[in-house]
C-alpha cells in the first residue's frame, strides 16, 4: 500500500485580535493510495481549515504536507475538488460542457480528446446530453453532478469534497453517494471528503478520521471494513455499520 | 404556434409602451398647427423642414461626424475602461491607490474639460474624439473595477485549485463574473458619451449635429434648430434601445439566471 498523502505534525494558527488562535495541533495523517477517506469532527472543529491545506489555498504554520514525496507549496497538480456551494463553485455564465472544459485548458489537449473528457465525464455522472445548458437551468443535484464532472474531466490524482451533498434533499444525497461509489469503483481515485454527517462518511470510507478539539487533533482513525459492493439497504442494515458508526459518533462527541 | 404567441405577446407590449407617445405626437401635432409663435413653430414644419435636412441632404456633413467621433470615442473608452479596470481590479493595493484619483475625475463633469481638451488638441475631430473617450472612460473604469473586485471567493477558490494561470482568472473568471456590473458603467458611459458628442461640436466646428443645432439657433433658424433637437433625441433613443439589445444578448445568462431566481 503506497501513501499518496502524508499530513506530518501539521499545525494551524490563526493571528485574531483576541491573540492566537490554535486550530490545528499536530495532525499526523497518511492517506493511502486510492482510498477514500472521510474527514469528520464537531462542527467548526477545523475540517474546512484541514481541506484549505490540502488544497493548497493555506500554508500550514508548522509541519508538512506532501504529496509524492513533494511537499505542497499551492494547488499540487492533479487536484480535483468539489465543494459544498455548486451554485457559487460552477461558472453562471459558462454551460455545463464550457464549465468541464475550463480547468482542462492547461493540460493541451487535443480538440477531440477534450470532447471526449467531458463527454465521458458526463457519462460517469449520467447527465449525457446537459452539455448545453448553463449550470442554474439545472437542480441542486444535478449541478453537484455536473461539479464531480468537472472534477473526473482533469483526471485527479487527488479528489478533495467539501461537504459535497449538504446542500441537497435527502432523496437526492442518496443518489449522489452511490453516484460516488461508482466513481470509487471505476477510477479509484484517491478522495478525502470532509463531512458531518457520521452515517455518509460510514457509508462512503474506507476510512473515517475524527477529528476532535480545541485546538484540533487526530482522535481516532477508524477503518471501515465493510465489505464492497455497499448498498443504501444492505450497508446501512448491517451491525457492523451501527458498531461503526456507534464508535465514529462517540468519538465526534467527545465521549469515553 | 409559440413563435405566433410571442409575436403576439410582443405587439401588446409595443402597445402598451407606446400609447402614451403616440398620444403626445398627436397632441404636439394638433396644438401647435396654428401657431404663430417664431419660437414654436407647428410641427408639421419642423417635420417638412426634418424631412428636407435630414433625409438625406445633411446626414453626410453632420450626422456622419458626429457619429464617427461617438462611436470612436465610446470604442476608445470602453477598450481603455476595461482593461485598465480588469488589472487595477485585480490588485486589492492597486484599487485603494487608485480610486480617488478616479473619483476626483469623474466628480468633473464631462463637458467640462472640453476646453481643456481644445488647448491640448486644437479643434478638430482629434479633440472631439478624445474628450468623449475620456469622460466615457470613468463609468467603465469605476465599474468594472468593481465588478473585478467583487468576484466571491469560492469561485476564486476554484479557479485557484484547478490551477488556472493569473491571466485566466482574471479574464475567464473575474472579468465575465464582472460583466453585468460592467454594462450598467457603459450604459453610463453612453450617456455622456452622447452629451460631449453633441456638446464639443458647439466649439470651433462646422459640423455634426451639436454645430449644426447651434448655429441654426444663433441664425434664428428655428425650425431647423428643432428639426436638430428632434433628430438628436430620436437618435438617442435609438441608440438606447440598440444597447439595450446587445446588453440582453451578451448577459444571457444574467438575465436567465436571474428569472428563474
Amino acid at each position: 500500500m503506497t501513501t499518496a498523502i502524508s499530513i506530518t505534525d501539521v499545525r494551524m494558527e490563526y493571528p485574531t485580535p483576541d491573540g492566537v488562535k490554535h486550530v490545528l495541533d499536530g495532525i499526523s495523517y497518511d492517506v493511502t493510495e486510492g482510498h477514500f477517506v472521510a474527514v469528520v469532527g464537531p462542527s467548526g472543529v477545523g475540517k474546512t481549515t484541514l481541506l484549505r491545506l490540502l488544497t493548497g489555498l493555506a500554508q500550514p504554520t508548522g509541519g508538512s504536507i506532501t504529496m509524492g514525496g513533494e511537499r505542497l507549496s499551492g494547488a499540487p497538480k492533479g487536484l480535483a475538488v468539489v465543494l459544498q456551494d455548486y451554485t457559487r463553485s460552477l461558472m453562471p455564465w459558462l454551460t455545463v460542457e464550457k464549465n468541464i472544459a475550463l480547468p482542462l485548458r492547461n493540460e493541451h489537449l487535443s480538440k477531440a480528446e477534450r470532447t471526449e473528457r467531458i463527454r465521458s465525464s458526463l457519462a460517469e455522472v449520467g447527465l449525457e446530453g446537459s452539455e448545453r445548458s448553463y449550470p442554474w437551468q439545472l437542480s441542486g443535484g444535478m449541478q453537484q453532478r455536473v461539479s464531480i464532472a468537472r472534477a473526473l474531466a482533469v483526471r485527479p490524482r487527488l479528489l478533495v469534497m467539501d461537504e459535497p451533498f449538504a446542500s441537497v434533499d435527502a432523496q437526492t444525497r442518496f443518489d449522489l453517494e452511490d453516484l460516488v461509489l461508482k466513481v470509487r469503483d471505476d477510477f479509484h481515485i484517491t478522495t478525502i471528503m470532509v463531512t458531518h454527517d457520521i452515517d455518509e462518511a460510514t457509508y462512503l470510507s474506507d476510512e473515517v478520521v475524527v477529528l476532535y478539539g480545541k485546538p484540533a487533533k487526530v482522535s481516532d482513525v477508524v477503518s471501515i471494513d465493510l465489505p464492497f459492493p455497499r448498498s443504501q439497504v444492505a450497508t446501512r442494515n448491517d451491525p457492523r455499520f451501527a458498531e461503526l458508526r456507534t464508535r465514529i459518533y462517540g468519538k465526534v462527541r467527545g465521549l469515553e | 404556434m409559440k413563435a405566433l404567441q410571442r409575436f403576439w405577446r410582443w405587439v401588446l407590449a409595443v402597445l402598451i409602451a407606446g400609447w402614451l407617445p403616440v398620444v403626445l405626437v398627436a397632441w404636439w401635432w394638433n396644438a401647435s398647427a396654428d401657431s404663430q409663435d417664431p419660437f414654436f413653430p407647428p410641427l408639421e414644419t419642423i417635420w417638412e423642414q426634418f424631412k428636407v435636412n435630414w433625409l438625406f441632404a445633411n446626414v453626410g456633413i453632420h450626422l456622419v461626424p458626429s457619429m464617427q467621433n461617438l462611436f470612436l470615442g465610446f470604442a476608445i473608452a470602453v477598450s481603455v475602461g476595461i482593461s485598465l479596470g480588469v488589472l487595477i481590479g485585480a490588485s486589492e493595493s492597486a484599487s485603494r491607490y487608485v480610486e480617488p484619483i478616479i473619483d476626483f475625475f469623474r466628480a468633473i463633469p464631462g463637458v467640462a474639460l472640453v476646453p481643456v481638451f481644445i488647448l491640448l488638441l486644437g479643434l478638430d475631430s482629434t479633440m472631439r474624439t478624445a474628450s468623449i473617450a475620456f469622460a466615457a472612460t470613468m463609468p467603465i473604469l469605476i465599474a468594472t473595477i468593481e465588478g473585478v473586485r467583487s468576484t466571491n471567493a469560492v469561485l476564486l477558490d476554484t479557479a485557484q485549485v484547478f490551477s488556472l494561470t493569473r491571466p485566466q482568472v482574471l479574464f475567464r473568471v473575474r472579468l465575465p463574473n464582472a460583466m453585468p456590473i460592467v454594462f450598467a458603467g457603459l450604459q453610463v458611459a453612453f450617456q455622456i458619451a452622447f452629451i460631449v458628442t453633441v456638446a464639443s461640436e458647439y466649439l470651433g466646428s462646422g459640423f455634426g449635429l451639436g454645430a449644426f443645432t447651434l448655429i441654426s439657433s444663433d441664425s434664428f433658424m428655428i425650425v431647423d434648430a428643432w428639426t436638430g433637437v428632434l433628430l438628436l433625441g430620436l437618435l438617442g433613443y435609438a441608440l438606447s434601445l440598440l444597447f439595450d439589445l446587445v446588453e440582453r444578448l451578451s448577459l444571457r445568462w444574467y438575465y436567465g439566471q436571474k428569472k428563474l431566481a
